[in-house]
């Protein structure tokens, strides 16, 4: 009867690439999710109560209802309903440099728009009104928080149709958003992140100001964490700015990689310091992965 | 700097290995889209520039190692003593070239003034250098100058002569001109020449360089002499008095090679019309005396030439002398008075068999003789004269002086008192008592000189101790008289001595058969012969050598004549001897033309024949030879790539080459490694 608090199994983003459509891919991810985690697919983190259904196999056992159990020696699950006034805004950051893979097919952007699908299709059959926002320099798609049928398919669309390009100002976009984003909500932020933290930290500052909740996601390609490169020379490209510079990666890496180190532990300090749930992913991790860890870090809220 | 083996450098093409992997590598840079490139630059791009260094540094340090390794392949070594001519003390250099005849070989001249100016680029900056060349002799061309460009213009103006090779000679002259110049560097001869065997003989050799002097030998005349036969000499008897030539000429030809020579034909020239032919052949290393006779001669001086056609070193293979037919000079034999047979009966009998004497003889007794006459005559034979008047013993003293030749011998009728008192300051020796022997009893002539021109012609036989002397004046020679034979008892037999310009032989006992039986011995006719002709001879040669000195006589002229070189210059020579005569060096074979008014004269001069022998010298014995053992013959170019090898041996330039090439590959190495240690622990 306990429930298995890990997934089953995770989909290699890989292979979920091949799948041509971004809703048939967030219905496989969140099904598969779903199943995985032996829960009930009726649960949320809405906390409205909608009325009883008999216990089954695999159900929460936090949701039995020990009084009536205790009154009537009958096994009830309390069923809660979802709180339709949620809104969640996905923002996926569309910049150049979001256009980087290496020893993969999947690039940073479209596993940010698989991630993006995957969020969108949960939190759209949580009943959550979902909305999206991409921006590279500034915020060029905004589909506003919707939980109507056929919402989905706007979204789907949208954000099958990003491109990357452009440099990144992602403080600017962020405070931008703070603006637009009027109704409070959940606001989860998919991006490499490469800014400066100071100045994230502001941006984050300003959305919670306005009311939001955040999600961030720094999605990044394992070798800009490792820096593994066989060349004994490379003529790196900048892919915003198209600056190039030679290096020698045996002697750059060890450098490199404290300072990849040093930024991703400065957006973990600058995110847990304004309450923005962080999470470091990289376009290798499974999807549920990304998704089981989104919904731990939501539950405990 | 020179190389044993410059093949090796071929190998120099290695060296686009190291750089192709260089360029290779380089251009492996692969341009790579990054976005994270913000922290790529925080990193300190001087590694970039330093790993750029560190690549060029390994790739210079792998050419330098390859370059290296190549040129130790190649055996370089230091020859001359250019390495570093400019920061060592420039010591002192004489610079001997050879020009004797050999060097007239072909190219070999201009080779040797070739290595001459390369010895000269060699020395350093304010190096002393000093210009000779030999031959027999030496001649300073130029004494130690620092002027490379005067010591390079006396080198131009050299040409190769027509003398003999003397090394030792040379060397002499060279350490003396060493001693001149003060410097605290090496001293050091550059001797440049074809080295023939001639030139040096371990057995007469007795000069040695000092230690201090360095000796470097630049052999010029490659490994293997051509072969050459050489006319070496020719015997003839330079004046003769009949038409025709009854003695032997011979002429000695030599083939210096070690390969036989068949028909040699041999051209014997008067007044260059040929005379005689002969086909001769030679063994390898063989000598041969090839002899004519029987020929006539001119009157006056006659031109002759030995010639060989052989293809070879010209040089040697023509030999000038010249005979002279002379009209044989009045001589006159003064004889005591006699009743009956004269008593110089056997005299005149053996004076006239022989019609190639330099006299024709008048007998005279003494008391007919008319002194006024004397002076006619050029010889005069006292024949047991017995007194002779005062007058005729002042005409005889005059003659003499004058340079009359007078043989004077004794006998039953001379009378010592009168006769050492009349011609006292003439003869030889004074007569003492005369001797006697007793019956039956006689006394040989001994200690004899054989090497005397009267008497060589009894060298072999000895015989002339075969003489019966039964009666003979002892007497006591003069202060500078020599005794050419004495009897038994020691007494002198033949004594001679000069007066004046002329010249006496006293013979002590008779010339005819009163006091001896050698009137009665075929050991006669020679003795008076040669007694005759060395009384008559002149100090003539047939031929000269190359560098002697002969005298040009003024004969009855007032001056000398003018004279011309074989090659037609006239000479300009002014040396006279105290009588007037002119005295000519012999600087170029051939024939020397004497312009007398009335008939030319010749003089022959020859090369030296041993210079035709070109065989190498041995080095290693010329080397210990000349410095004693403690120095050594450095750059000696016989046997050239041997010599090289030793001094290449001696300097092994390449383990050094070798071992920095593999201190650079330990380099090379480590700093290789260094980087794939950055790259691992990266």
């Amino acid at each position: 009867m306990t429930p298995a608090t890990t997934p089953a199994r995770f989909l290699d983003p890989e292979l979920l690439g091949r799948i041509g459509s971004l809703e048939l891919l967030a219905r496989a991810v969140v099904e598969g999710f779903m199943s995985g985690l032996h829960r009930s697919p009726f649960t949320g983190f809405s906390t409205e109560f909608t009325e009883y259904r008999q216990y089954n196999a695999g159900d929460d056992l936090r949701y039995l209802d020990w009084r009536l159990l205790g009154r009537t020696d009958r096994y009830f699950i309390k069923k809660y309903r979802a709180d339709t006034n949620t809104q969640c805004h996905l923002l996926v950051d569309t910049s150049a440099s979001m256009n980087y893979a290496h020893g993969s097919s999947v690039t940073k952007l479209q596993y940010a728009q698989f991630l993006a699908a995957s969020l969108a299709y949960l939190l759209n059959r949580q009943q959550d009104a979902v909305g999206l926002v991409a921006f590279a320099e500034k915020v060029h798609t905004h589909v506003p928080a919707r939980n109507r049928t056929g919402h989905m398919r706007t979204i789907f669309g949208n954000l099958s149709l990003l491109q990357a390009g452009g440099e990144t100002h992602l403080a600017e976009s962020l405070h931008q958003l703070a603006e637009i984003l009027t109704r409070r909500g959940i606001v989860v932020i998919i991006s490499d992140f490469y800014d400066q933290p100071e100045r994230l930290q502001e941006s984050f500052q300003h959305l919670r100001f306005k009311g939001h909740d955040l999600v961030a996601f720094q999605v990044l390609d394992q070798n800009e964490l490792d820096f593994d490169f066989t060349d004994p020379v490379l003529l790196l490209e900048d892919a915003e700015t198209q600056e190039q510079m030679p290096v020698l990666p045996d002697v750059v890496m060890t450098g490199y990689r404290e300072r990849m180190r040093k930024h991703v532990e400065e957006m973990r300090r600058c995110t847990a310091a304004n309450n923005v749930d962080f999470e470091l992913l990289t376009t290798k991790q499974p999807l549920d992965f990304a998704l089981f860890s989104f919904l731990s870090r939501r539950s405990g809220k | 700097m020179s190389f044993l083996t410059p093949l090796f450098f071929l190998g120099v093409a290695a060296l686009a290995a190291p750089i192709l992997v260089h360029l290779v590598r380089r251009t492996r840079a692969r341009r790579v889209q990054f976005p994270a490139l913000v922290f790529v630059r925080q990193v300190p791009q001087r590694t970039i520039r330093r790993r750029t260094l560190h690549n060029i540094l390994l790739m210079l340090l792998r050419c330098l190692a390859i370059l290296l390794i190549v040129i130790a392949f190649t055996r370089p070594f230091f020859s001359g003593g250019s390495a570093a001519k400019d920061n060592a003390a420039a010591g002192a250099t004489v610079i001997l070239i050879d020009n004797s005849l050999s060097m007239r070989r072909e190219g070999l001249f201009a080779e040797a003034q070739r290595r001459a100016e390369s010895v000269l680029d060699d020395a350093r900056n304010n190096e002393q250098v000093a210009l000779m060349s030999f031959d027999k002799r030496y001649t300073v061309l130029n004494r130690f100058l620092t002027d490379k460009n005067r010591v390079r213009s006396g080198i131009t103006s050299l040409a190769a002569g027509w003398d003999g090779t003397d090394y030792e000679q040379a060397l002499r002259g060279a350490e003396s001109l060493l001693t001149e110049v003060e410097t605290t560097g090496p001293k050091r001869i550059v001797m440049i020449s074809d080295f023939q065997v001639p030139g040096w003989t371990q057995a007469t050799a007795t000069f040695k360089l000092s230690n201090s002097t360095q000796l470097t030998t630049l052999d010029v005349g490659g490994n293997s002499p051509p072969p050459n036969v050489a006319i070496t000499n020719v015997e003839a008897r330079s004046v003769v008095f009949g038409q025709k030539y009854e003695d032997n000429l011979v002429a000695h030809i030599s083939n210096f090679s070690d390969t036989p020579k068949d028909h040699i034909q041999v051209d014997f020239q008067i007044n260059e019309q040929t005379v005689e032919k002969r086909d001769i052949s030679l063994n390898s290393r063989d000598s041969r005396a090839v002899e004519f006779t029987g020929f006539n001669l001119n009157d006056g001086a006659n031109r002759c030439t030995i010639e060989i056609h052989t293809g070879d070193f010209a040089p040697d293979n023509r030999f000038f002398f010249t005979l002279r037919r002379e009209t044989p000079a009045k001589a006159l034999i003064i004889e005591g008075a006699s009743r009956g047979r004269s008593d110089s009966l056997h005299l005149q009998s053996a004076l006239s068999a022989d019609d190639d004497l330099p006299f024709a003889f008048t007998v005279k007794s003494a008391g007919s003789v008319d002194p006024s006459s004397v002076a006619d005559y050029s010889l005069v034979v006292l024949n047991d004269a017995g007194p002779i008047s005062s007058a005729l013993a002042d005409t005889l003293v005059r003659f003499v002086n004058a340079g009359g030749q007078m043989i004077v011998s004794t006998g039953p009728k001379t009378q010592a008192d009168s006769f050492n008192a009349s011609l006292q300051t003439i003869l030889p020796a004074t007569l003492r008592e005369a001797v006697q022997t007793k019956a039956g009893e006689s006394v040989a002539i001994t200690e004899v000189k054989f090497d005397h021109p009267i008497f060589e012609v009894f060298q072999e036989s000895g015989r002339l101790a075969g003489a019966n002397v039964i009666g003979y004046f002892r007497s006591e020679p003069r202060a500078n008289a020599a005794v050419l034979a004495r009897f038994e008892d020691g007494s002198p037999a033949l004594v001679e001595a000069s007066t004046g310009k002329g010249r006496v032989l006293l013979f002590t006992s008779s010339l005819g058969p009163s006091w001896n039986d050698l009137p009665l011995t075929p050991l006669y006719l020679p003795f008076i012969h040669q007694m005759v002709r060395y009384a008559g001879t002149h100090e003539e040669n047939a031929w000269y050598s190359l560098g002697e000195t002969f005298t040009v006589g003024k004969q009855k002229e007032a001056a000398p004549p003018a004279v011309d070189t074989p090659g037609g210059t006239r000479l300009s020579e002014t040396r006279l001897t105290p009588d007037g005569d002119l005295l000519v060096t012999a600087r170029e074979p051939g024939f020397y033309r004497l312009r007398y008014n009335s008939t030319p004269g010749f003089a022959a001069v020859n090369i030296d024949g041993a210079e035709g022998d070109f065989t190498k010298l041995n080095f290693k014995e010329f080397a210990v030879g000349v410095t004693g053992g403690a120095g050594s013959a450095e750059g000696t170019e016989a046997n050239r790539n041997a010599s090289s090898e030793e001094v290449e041996g001696r300097q092994r330039v390449w383990w050094s080459l070798l071992f920095v090439a593999l201190l650079l590959l330990l380099a090379e190495s480590f700093l290789a490694r260094r980087t794939k240690m950055v790259k691992m622990i990266g």
